[in-house]
């Protein structure tokens, strides 16, 4: 691949768009376009790769910044001195419907915050944006699936030995879901792998996306909704049109997307959690697969999915922009 | 409490010292209280905390105007963006990365920080610094783009010479 040859007027189109792309508030059709650009442009998705470090890094500082000690009993003085100076003064009675009033408004905040959690008003972790991409590109855009399913032992060896056991999971805790593929993919410009399962039901696609944590976790705050399924919590969110429910197990994050409807999501992930995580607690003690399981084009780069229908695939929608460009 | 350690972390790291950034917080905490009746239960909480910090800051801002090295860089931007492009060092420490967004005048540090770490959507970002969605958007990629500056320059400190040694990461891989 000549990544030379592009057009450097459309790197710079694209890389006008890296910013919007990295805060996913680009329309769907636009990030796909970036998408595509990524993976044949090794100057541009390292670009991207150098602003997602630094985006990284700044959160991983911000985390570890230390947070004084005293500071949430300084803030409950403050608001209790806020309070008219009689009501110092005077006795126990009205200091302690002070206290109550300043422990009703945080209780109010820690509805306000519960409530909110519900509506999901929050992004989620880039690692599920990217869980996301990968499948409205890998899925969806690229249809990267046949019509009727690959046969199990053909999946198994895509996945590798490390992999193959979660496939009966999968077949076993989606009722109504029949498992079309599966394989191990990277979107372009990050060096995150995803198990991915293309599953077919209900009239629609769902992807069950799984990766490894390597330490990140889940941010509390930015999560829709929370459910439990035996002491596993449960995510929700939407994002790019598409519905995510998942978990996070000990050492890896696992999740259902499609456009069901958040209802139908949370029962999937519900059914397929217990057993995904006590079979990712045995697969985890397994060697780490051959790297020649992950496919990579001439620079040594992931490509988007490990079978060459779709490394064919995603040359052909290239050549299209292209000619179509 | 809730998003107290966010609140705190943010505001640490917009004010130079660590008392202003206390009472900072303080204050904000006492304007939520006074304010709670107007707040809508089932909307966005923590995006409510942050938009009164910031009302907060913006009143402590006009304060330290005088003597603050507050600058103001608007103008276009993008039009070097092939050529200029910053390169990062693979690996950033995290006092690297503190340090280099302390460089970044506040006005791109805020949005950074609302957009990145606090995963702020552009449309609440507007709403709590009460600025034009499009002036979100030219801050942000202008205040990233002063991070990778600094960040490179941190490496280059370090008689790192990024660009050489991730050309060099690129051809062994």
């Amino acid at each position: 691949m000549n990544t030379l040859s592009f057009d450097a007027k459309r790197c710079e189109r694209i890389r006008q768009q890296l910013d919007s792309y990295l805060s996913n508030e680009l329309l769907v059709e636009t990030a796909s376009e970036v998408v595509r650009h990524l993976e044949s442009c090794e100057n541009c998705s390292r670009d991207l790769e150098s602003r997602m470090r630094v985006r990284d890094a700044l959160q991983r500082a911000f985390a570890n910044r230390p947070v004084p000690d005293g500071i949430r009993a300084d803030v409950l003085h403050k608001l209790r001195e806020s309070q008219p100076r009689s009501f110092v003064r005077v006795g126990a009675r009205r200091w302690a419907l002070g206290l109550a009033a300043v422990a009703f408004v945080l209780l109010g905040l820690f509805a306000a915050e519960w409530l909110n959690l519900r509506r999901g008003e929050q992004l989620i972790a880039s690692i599920l944006k990217l869980g996301v991409n990968d499948h409205l590109i890998c899925t969806i855009k690229g249809h990267n699936y046949p019509e009727t399913p690959n046969p199990p032992d053909q999946i198994r060896k895509k996945l590798g030995p490390r992999y193959a056991p979660l496939l009966q999971v999968v077949q076993e805790r989606l009722p109504g879901f029949e498992v079309l593929e599966g394989h191990l993919c990277s979107i372009p410009g990050s060096d995150r792998k995803y198990v991915h399962f293309i599953t077919r039901g209900q009239s629609t696609i769902v992807s069950v996306i799984l990766t490894e944590r390597n330490g990140a976790s889940l941010p509390t705050g930015k999560i829709l909704a929370s459910a439990e399924s035996a002491g596993l919590n449960i995510y929700q969110d939407h994002l790019s049109g598409m519905e995510i429910a998942g978990f996070q197990s000990a050492q890896y994050f696992a999740f259902v997307v499609s456009d069901l409807s958040q209802r139908q999501m949370l029962q999937l992930a519900q059914g397929l959690a217990p057993a995904l995580n006590e079979k990712l607690h045995t697969t985890a003690l397994m060697p780490t697969p051959n790297t020649n399981n992950w496919a990579v084009d001439s620079v040594n780069r992931p490509i988007l999915t490990e079978t060459p229908e779709c490394h064919e695939k995603s040359r052909c929608e290239v050549r299209e922009q292209r000619q179509n460009g | 409490m809730p998003h107290l350690s966010d609140l705190y972390r943010t505001a640490s790291l917009l004010l130079r010292d660590r008392h202003e950034a206390e009472d900072l917080i303080q204050d904000t905490y006492l304007e939520a209280w006074k304010s709670f009746h107007r707040f809508e239960l089932g909307t966005n909480c923590r995006a409510w905390l942050f938009k009164i910090m910031f009302h907060r800051l913006h009143h402590v801002r006009r304060r330290l105007v005088k003597t603050s090295r507050l600058m103001t860089i608007e103008g276009p931007d993008g039009q070097d963006e092939l050529a200029a492009e910053p390169v990062v060092p693979q690996e950033i420490r995290d006092e690297d990365v503190l340090n280099a967004l302390e460089k970044v005048a506040v006005e791109f540090r805020e949005i950074v920080l609302l957009a990145d770490v606090e995963e702020f959507s552009y449309k609440e970002i507007a709403e709590t610094l009460k600025i034009p969605l499009g002036t979100v958007m030219s801050r942000l990629s202008r205040g990233r783009k002063l991070l990778r500056q600094e960040l490179a320059e941190v490496a280059r400190s370090y008689g790192i010479n990024p660009r050489t040694k991730q050309a060099g990461a690129t051809e062994t891989a």
